[in-house]
Parts: structure tokens; C-alpha cells; sequence
């Protein structure tokens, strides 16, 4: 059974590590905001600007959790590349986590 | 209609395996080890359909606030499993506050100094 502070441990490094190399690569808040919008059950749901930025920083978060974690698998496994079976080990955890 | 709404969702798609192979190459770069096509297919699937749930979350608590708009409130409490990633949202959302008192701010003094140069004129 994974270690459930280690899901702590690694989203955190993440989201220190994001300080560092920021740039402008991410999710625009056109894209998240049409995105979040057609799922929307209601016609009357909007999405704040504001949201739609926080919601931008939150995806490129889980995308990179769900890399980093990834990345370490395949490590762990002495692959050279990243696959399909390391993602796959990874996403149970990351889903749960999220 | 169906065929556009299926165009726009084949965009959106399209759009968000951009951004996750961009995000992908640079972390591969850095940590030299690379992704195959397949995982950042999968992770940007993935990411798309977690953008559903999302949603239907986000939805869900500002309607229970009985609001018709999401906020960043609401925003917040979908970051709430994870207390790291809670922190991260609350800070990126306090900067976005202090962006915008800064911008107010800055606007407010040009309209001073605008109604002071009227003024003086006068």
C-alpha cells in the first residue's frame, strides 16, 4: 500500500520546484475556461476570471504531479524512458490524491 | 448541436495535448528522462477527463453557496485534498488580490492626477 504522506511529500516538491521555472508555459484561461464551461450541468454557471486562472495553475499541477510521479517509476524500474506502464502505476495513487 | 459541440470538445483536446507535451518535454529535459508519445497522450486524456469532474465539483459548491458564478473559493475547496496544494492555490490566489489592489491603485492615482491637472488649468 502506497504511502499516503509520500502523495504529501511529492505534491509538494512540485509546487516548489513550479517557483522556480514558472515561465509562461501553462494552460491558457481561455482554453481551462471554455474547458470547465462545457461541463457545467447549469446554462447559468459562470466561471470567474479569477477561478479560471486558479483552475489553470491547478491543472499544471496535476499534470506535472502525474509526470514527476511517472518519472520516478520509471526510475525505480531502471527504465531509461517514460511508458505506458509506469503512468499506469502511478495513476490509481494520483487520482486519489486529487 | 452535436457535431459542433464534438468540433469544440476535439479542440479543447487538442489545445490541452499541447500544453501537456510542451510541460512534458520541458520535464523530461530537466530530469533527463523523456516521455513516450503514449504517456503524454494518456497524461493529457487524463488531465481532459479530470477537468470534468472539476467542473461538476466546481459547480456542485458554488451552487450550494448559492451562487451562479464559480469563485476562487470554490476553486479552493476542490484543492482541499492535497494540504500543499491547498497552500499553493491560496497563495496564487492572494497574488492575484494583490495584483488587482495594485492595478485599482494605480488607476485611482491617474485619475487624481488628471482631476488635479484639470484643476490647476482651470
Amino acid at each position: 500500500m502506497t504511502n499516503p504522506y509520500a502523495a504529501e511529500r511529492q505534491i509538494s516538491h512540485s509546487v516548489e520546484n513550479m517557483a522556480e521555472k514558472d515561465a509562461e508555459l501553462g494552460f491558457k484561461k481561455e482554453t481551462v475556461s471554455k474547458l470547465l464551461s462545457s461541463s457545467f450541468k447549469e446554462d447559468k454557471t459562470r466561471l470567474s476570471g479569477d477561478a479560471a486562472l486558479l483552475m489553470a495553475e491547478l491543472l499544471k499541477v496535476f499534470v506535472q504531479e502525474a509526470a514527476v510521479r511517472s518519472q520516478k517509476q520509471a526510475e525505480s524500474e531502471d527504465c531509461d524512458q517514460v511508458d505506458i506502464e509506469h503512468f499506469e502505476k502511478i495513476l490509481p495513487q494520483l487520482l486519489l490524491d486529487f | 448541436m452535436s457535431v459542433d459541440n464534438d468540433e469544440t470538445q476535439q479542440r479543447l483536446k487538442a489545445a490541452v495535448h499541447y500544453t501537456v507535451g510542451r510541460l512534458c518535454q520541458r520535464m523530461g529535459e530537466d530530469h533527463r528522462r523523456e516521455f513516450s508519445r503514449q504517456v503524454i497522450a494518456a497524461i493529457a486524456e487524463t488531465a481532459f477527463r479530470q477537468c470534468d469532474i472539476f467542473a461538476k465539483d466546481l459547480e456542485a459548491f458554488a451552487r450550494h453557496a448559492k451562487r451562479s458564478t464559480v469563485s476562487s473559493e470554490d476553486v479552493k475547496l476542490v484543492a482541499r485534498r492535497s494540504t500543499a496544494l491547498s497552500i499553493y492555490i491560496q497563495n496564487k490566489s492572494e497574488e492575484l488580490n494583490e495584483e488587482q489592489r495594485d492595478l485599482k491603485k494605480k488607476n485611482a492615482g491617474k485619475r487624481k492626477s488628471r482631476d488635479t491637472e484639470e484643476e490647476s488649468r482651470e
